[in-house]
């Protein structure tokens, strides 16, 4: 009892006073309003009519707020296209990551073999290399392939960018307690089993991390489509957006400009806000420190 | 536990470390099973990664445009050529700025912000908080870039609008040569205030409880606290910060190039990664490209092997 009481006494001790906490909040939230400003005029923007894009007072909040940008938006460039090659391209991507690196991240913690040290390094070794420096005998080796303006084009290349991933999934598979991987192989499971019986689904949350980030980063990609696909209609929204810069009387496009990038912003938004607790706690325990 | 493993060489069964690893079941043996499981990653690995870094240096000594059927030897031509010309020098210079301005932006900035939040960590806002400083960091880097290419523009932007209340005149944001390097590193320091401060963040919650309790039981005050014992605990996570930022602010900053600026006005916005993809994929000088690329493969090598050594020495493991 006596050493709660100290506990609580030394908790109250070190948070610091009341009038720091408000500083605190005050410095946070200027801060905050710099991060979210763009967002809220973005939004602002996309539901704004023409006349009201321009005008000289600082609306937020539009007058006479319409849905019209986004059918606008529509029949202005292949939104839709846009939108589902950024999903399509998304997920097979992730679901192809975690296909290579769940079976390596688990022979890289739990199995010994010859070679494991310095095959490890050299998956390793992948994230110091700039993705640029392999940009030009990649397009090459994909304008071989014919897998121009292909989602395979775009991603085949993609996949083996997937070290973090691995080194991740690799931190949680050492944490399992070995008991758990005994008693399977007392049992007379293979390899195989084990990995699928017994790892996968105790690292569940890892993965739900890897499949999170994954899809944000290939939703997100955009120097190599911006390569590969070069079709109207086999670009991602990441990239098809240039068109509405690009183009010099769509310049003048805010509206459907905006109602595009609100459409590309949503699903990343809406997928973080579910899971952020969950990318933060993998952080924690996988001890993402060097 | 220790099963049988017809793959594995007799000899390995026998020595001591083999032994007490087997015992303590730390790993487990099965032949040719390991390799099957980690065959696709480094075939895909070798494929897209190593072979096209092996094939650089091969093409950096050639001319050729993608299109010309053969390719023209050159030696060294196209490194020596590089410092002549003057779009180069000016990747360069770009280069510099951009990690001399955004490397303390994205390692200083987020770690400040991560220490006024930790204090505030059980509070409700400090959830939303979170969010609404992590959300840049999720989003594509040109739809950013898009967002702010409308709050720059000069007509009708809303940047321009403020400072018009205040009296100020028309700034050309993104097309003056003064101002628009300035306009993407805003865009890049927005882009990435979430994301470190997120790993810190994550640092300091992992740092044990009862080295934190035992000091404050011996009447330690929260700023104490934080000096002696959480930040030299997080010092792995700020050198990991510092590392990954210095190798890829510069790789970054390509989305919001390519929207804003395309390099201009005058090459005022460009860097050596612009460089690059514009004389690759602008120009057709494959060579050029090529050899831009190798420097800077040896360069970033360079660069993280001093930092690791440097680290190394000077980090505190906890």
């Amino acid at each position: 009892m006596a050493s709660a009481s100290n506990l609580a006494a030394s908790d109250h001790h070190r948070n610091p006073q009341r009038g720091n906490r408000m500083l605190i909040h005050a410095v946070v939230v200027v801060l905050c309003a710099f991060t979210i400003f763009p967002f809220l005029w973005m939004l602002s923007t996309s539901f704004k009519p023409a006349d009201e894009v321009f005008t000289r007072d600082l609306r937020l909040v539009p007058h006479a707020p319409t849905w019209r940008n986004f059918p606008d938006a529509f029949a202005l460039f292949p939104v839709a296209h846009w939108f589902w090659n950024s999903f399509g391209i998304a997920s097979i991507t992730t679901a192809g990551k975690l296909l290579i690196s769940v079976p390596a991240a688990f022979a890289f913690a739990r199995l010994k073999f010859r070679g494991d040290k310095i095959l490890f390094a050299m998956v390793l070794a992948t994230m110091i290399v700039p993705g640029i420096v392999t940009v030009v005998p990649n397009y090459i080796l994909v304008s071989n392939l014919n897998w121009m303006n292909t989602w395979a084009g775009v991603i085949v290349p993609s996949l083996p960018a997937t070290a973090f991933f691995v080194f991740l999934l690799r931190q949680n598979v050492m944490m399992l307690p070995q008991d758990l991987i005994d008693a399977a192989r007392i049992d007379g499971a293979s390899t195989f089993k084990v990995l699928i019986q017994i790892v996968v689904p105790n690292i569940k949350p890892a993965i739900a991390v890897v499949v999170i980030l994954s899809f944000l980063g290939m939703w997100n990609q955009y120097l190599w489509p911006l390569l590969i696909l070069n079709d109207f209609e086999s670009k991602t929204l990441a990239t098809g957006m240039q068109f509405f810069t690009a183009n010099v009387e769509s310049a003048q496009m805010w509206g459907p400009m905006m109602a595009t990038a609100t459409i590309a912003t949503l699903p990343p938004l809406i997928l973080y806000a579910l899971a952020q607790r969950q990318i933060i706690d993998t952080f924690v325990t996988s001890g993402i420190k060097g | 536990m220790a099963v049988a493993s017809p793959g594995q060489p007799a000899l390995q069964e026998v020595q001591p470390t083999a032994i007490k690893r087997a015992w303590t079941g730390y790993r487990l043996t099965e032949g040719l099973t390991p390799y099957l499981l980690i065959a696709p990653l480094l075939i895909l690995i070798a494929v897209f990664i190593y072979w096209p870094l092996i094939y650089s240096a091969y093409l950096s000594f050639y001319d050729w445009n993608f299109v010309r059927p053969d390719k023209t030897y050159v030696g060294w031509d196209n490194f020596t050529r590089l410092p002549d010309d003057p779009r180069f020098t000016r990747a360069l210079r770009g280069t510099l700025i951009y990690t001399v301005t955004l490397v303390p932006l994205q390692v200083f900035l987020p770690l400040g912000l991560a220490l006024l939040l930790w204090p505030i960590r059980k509070s409700r806002a400090q959830t939303r908080y979170r969010i609404m400083l992590f959300s840049p960091t999720i989003i594509a880097y040109s739809v950013a870039a898009v967002m702010w290419l409308w709050i720059f523009n000069p007509l009708q932007g809303i940047l321009n609008k403020v400072l018009a209340e205040f009296g100020a005149e028309r700034i050309n944001w993104l097309s003056d040569r003064s101002t628009a390097i300035w306009a993407i590193i805003i865009v890049a320091t927005w882009k990435t205030l979430g994301f470190h401060m997120l790993l810190y963040l994550a640092a300091l919650e992992s740092v044990p409880k009862d080295y934190i309790e035992a000091a404050s039981l011996d009447g330690a005050t929260h700023w104490q606290i934080m000096r002696s014992i959480r930040f030299p605990l997080i010092t792995p996570t700020f050198f990991f910060v510092l590392v990954t930022t210095v190798i890829s602010v510069n790789d970054d900053v390509f989305g919001a190039i390519n929207v804003l600026t395309d390099g201009g006005p005058f090459d005022s916005t460009t860097n050596v990664i612009y460089y690059l993809y514009q004389q690759g994929f602008q120009f057709f000088q494959i060579g050029a490209a090529s050899a831009v690329a190798v420097l800077m493969f040896a360069a970033t090598s360079l660069l993280t092997w001093v930092q690791f050594r440097f680290v190394e020495r000077h980090v505190h493991y906890g």
